[in-house]
């Protein structure tokens, strides 16, 4: 239904959309997902005819959106972000303008624009005045007006913006029950929303597409490592406990997280439900289990982990392996944490990655960089000595990280600023 | 094409006539004329209802005044403003071609201002149901010319909003362009005067000017009331080549 190839815009020497392909088939609904300012609304306009492209070739129901621009219009339903609409006018009066302009026959308009109100629920607002709508009822007459001449194509920039969570459950519904006859692309950034929606997701970052698949096909080729399953226990040995639950059937790596008082949390990574085989293991040690919790791969680390981690994620699509390096310029290195845990003998805070909130890859360094340091037993495994005392300390954490790297030349104050420097750099 | 024009235009109307600009232009149009017709052109006239008329109806200096003034007030926000509150992605993106989109937007305004002028029948109407009627056919004929003439100003005008996104912007280089339309044929025979006759001959200054000299062809015909073809084709012409204008300056803000 919709085909783009090679599609680039530029706004002077800025590349808003850069080579950009995919291909929407009849009846799929496509989330399409991007920080902002990654290209999503520049595209959305280009495939609706609004903007021309500087490079590439869109194509909507076989029509090109350039050369064929009013058999393509007449094909799609187009909400821009802003929800442009006539404030002047009701939003009756709106509805029978859109299809004036669609030429839809005398006789069906009152039906259809009821029927177009009965979607979106604004039946009992058809009289007022759009300008004094409020954001939320607004966002919905705009929906109703795109709907109305019953495209092939919903093109909808960020349609649930600024609704409350019901009105958006409602939205969610309706675009669902509109996947059955229309192809739908919509973007937003609210990952859960597009999670819900969203058979397929198509993820793009400054201008380039980053991902494109099923939810689950993303989750399972780029998410690095299935699922994650959540363990809190009281154990006598961390670094023991950590190295049997690493010895599970499946299981790829395990963190050892903090020690709150007698529990100590661990994060094991694996193939699919680890949590019964967890379980088992914790049942046959007689460890005290406080927490044993299954954590699904979301849209939102993977979005996290895609965006930012974009530098050692590749540039193209679907091959982002699991192992890709880590990020060189971040400046809470995930190898600074390696070295900690690797040529520092004293309490090494093994902690430290809970300071990257994204998590990104954190097994994939570890072995890597684990078996240069002090040769670990397995790669992908990951056996983290017990945290020391002082690390309940939040407060020590980044000095002790900091310190590690630069314990061959002496004092603090020199390796804090070369702390600043590597920062800097 | 037509079907959507007209579908534009109708919502142009409606639009106009939703704001309060458009009812406060009408009522000071309608107060100057009656004003002016019965303080000034009426006793200037010694009482004669047809040449008082007939001054209401571009026989003065206010007509021209009015009319580069005016016409930039309705079609200034016409294109800009839609721009600036994203109105014009809709009306772009919907099945309506850009040509029809001016048009009907030209068709408003220019109905617009038809209605303005046709505040001068009022004091005539007044004075024929008194009983002395003037001669209406010719004033029909300056009212049409009125109409032409706005209609060329008004396409001047959205080429302009079409240009610039602040409404104010676009009314200001309207007025400017509509104010150098109009002194363009005064201003270059006066210049012309110092040519000397062996250099460039009088004759061709004066057939260059005769094509673009908007005051000259409406005086000579539509006040004088003979109904040329040749002017009205004129006039035409101008508003299409501004309305085109129009158009593709609406195209390239895709661009810009």
């Amino acid at each position: 239904m919709i085909e783009v190839e090679n599609l680039t815009r530029r706004f002077g020497p800025h590349v808003a959309v850069d080579d950009l392909s995919f291909r929407l088939e009849a009846g799929e609904v496509v989330g399409f997902l991007g920080p902002n300012g990654a290209g999503k609304s520049t595209t959305m306009r280009m495939l609706a005819g609004f903007l021309p492209a500087t490079r590439g070739r869109i194509t909507i129901g076989g029509f090109d959106v350039l050369r064929q621009s009013l058999e393509v219009r007449r094909r799609i339903g187009y909400l821009p972000e802003n929800v442009p609409l006539y404030a002047e006018h009701r939003v009756e009066e709106m509805l029978r303008f859109q299809a004036r302009l669609h030429r839809i026959p005398r006789g069906e308009r009152t039906a259809r624009i009821g029927r177009a109100l009965e979607r979106v629920g604004l039946t009992d607002r058809r009289r007022s005045l759009v300008g004094s709508l409020s954001r939320g009822l607004r966002q919905r007459a705009g929906l109703a007006v795109s709907l109305l001449p019953e495209p092939d194509v919903l093109i909808l920039d960020e349609p649930t913006s600024g609704l409350d969570p019901i009105q958006r459950i409602e939205v969610r519904k309706l675009v669902l029950d509109l996947a059955s006859e229309h192809t739908v692309l919509l973007s937003s950034h609210i990952l859960a929303e597009v999670e819900a929606i969203c058979p397929r997701v198509l993820i793009i970052d400054r201008g380039r597409c980053l991902a494109d698949g099923s939810r689950e096909e993303l989750v399972e080729e780029l998410g690095g490592g299935g699922a994650l399953v959540r363990v809190e226990a009281a154990v006598l040995d961390a670094a023991e406990a950590a190295r049997l639950l690493s010895s599970l059937p499946g299981v790829e790596t395990v963190e050892v997280g903090e020690r709150v008082g007698i529990h100590t949390e661990f994060r094991v990574r694996g193939e699919g439900d680890l949590r019964e085989d967890v379980g088992a293991l914790a049942m046959a040690k007689q460890w005290a289990l406080r927490e044993l919790s299954w954590e699904r791969p979301s849209l939102e680390r993977l979005f996290a982990s895609l965006v930012l981690g974009e530098a050692s994620a590749t540039s193209v699509p679907r091959t982002v392996a699991p192992t890709a390096a880590p990020e060189p310029t971040s400046p809470i290195s995930t190898g600074l944490e390696l070295s900690v845990s690797g040529g520092a003998p004293t309490s090494a805070p093994s902690a430290a990655p809970m300071l990257n909130p994204f998590e990104r890859r954190p097994d994939a360094s570890s072995s890597a960089g684990g078996a240069a340091t002090d040769g670990a037993p397995s790669a992908g495994s990951r056996a983290e000595r017990p945290p020391g005392g002082p690390t309940l300390n939040p407060f020590e954490r980044p000095r002790t990280q900091s310190d590690a790297p630069a314990s061959d030349d002496g004092t603090d104050d020199r390796t804090g600023d070369r702390a600043d420097e590597e920062k800097g750099a | 094409m037509i079907g959507a024009s007209w579908t534009i235009l109708r919502r142009e109307l409606a639009g106009l006539f939703l704001q309060p600009l458009a009812w406060a232009l009408l009522l000071l149009a309608g107060l100057l004329q009656g004003l002016m017709f019965s303080s000034f052109y009426l006793p200037g006239r010694g009482g004669d209802v047809h040449a008082a008329g007939l001054e209401l109806f571009g026989g003065t200096q206010l007509f021209w005044v009015l009319a580069i003034v005016l016409t930039p007030l309705v079609t200034m926000r016409m294109i800009s403003e839609e721009a600036k509150s994203g109105v014009l992605e809709f009306l772009l993106t919907s099945p309506v071609p850009e040509a029809a989109v001016v048009i009907g937007k030209l068709g408003a305004a220019t109905i617009f201002m038809a209605l303005l002028w046709a505040s001068g029948f009022l004091p005539l109407v007044v004075a024929a149901l008194g009983g002395v009627s003037p001669d209406w056919p010719h004033l029909f004929v300056a009212y049409l010319g009125m109409v032409l003439v706005s209609a060329l100003f008004c396409a001047i005008g959205l080429a302009s909003s079409a240009l610039f996104s602040t409404p104010v912007l676009a009314a200001f280089v309207a007025f400017l362009g509509n104010f150098a339309l109009m002194v363009s044929g005064i201003v270059t025979l006066q210049l012309a005067d110092a040519v000397p006759e062996d250099v460039v001959p009088r004759a061709w200054i004066e057939w260059v000017v005769d094509k673009f000299d908007v005051v000259a062809r409406f005086q000579v015909s539509f006040v004088a009331g003979v109904l040329d073809s040749a002017h009205v084709v004129f006039f035409l012409a101008w508003t299409a080549a501004f309305a085109f204008l129009a158009v593709g300056l609406l195209e390239s803000r895709r661009w810009r």
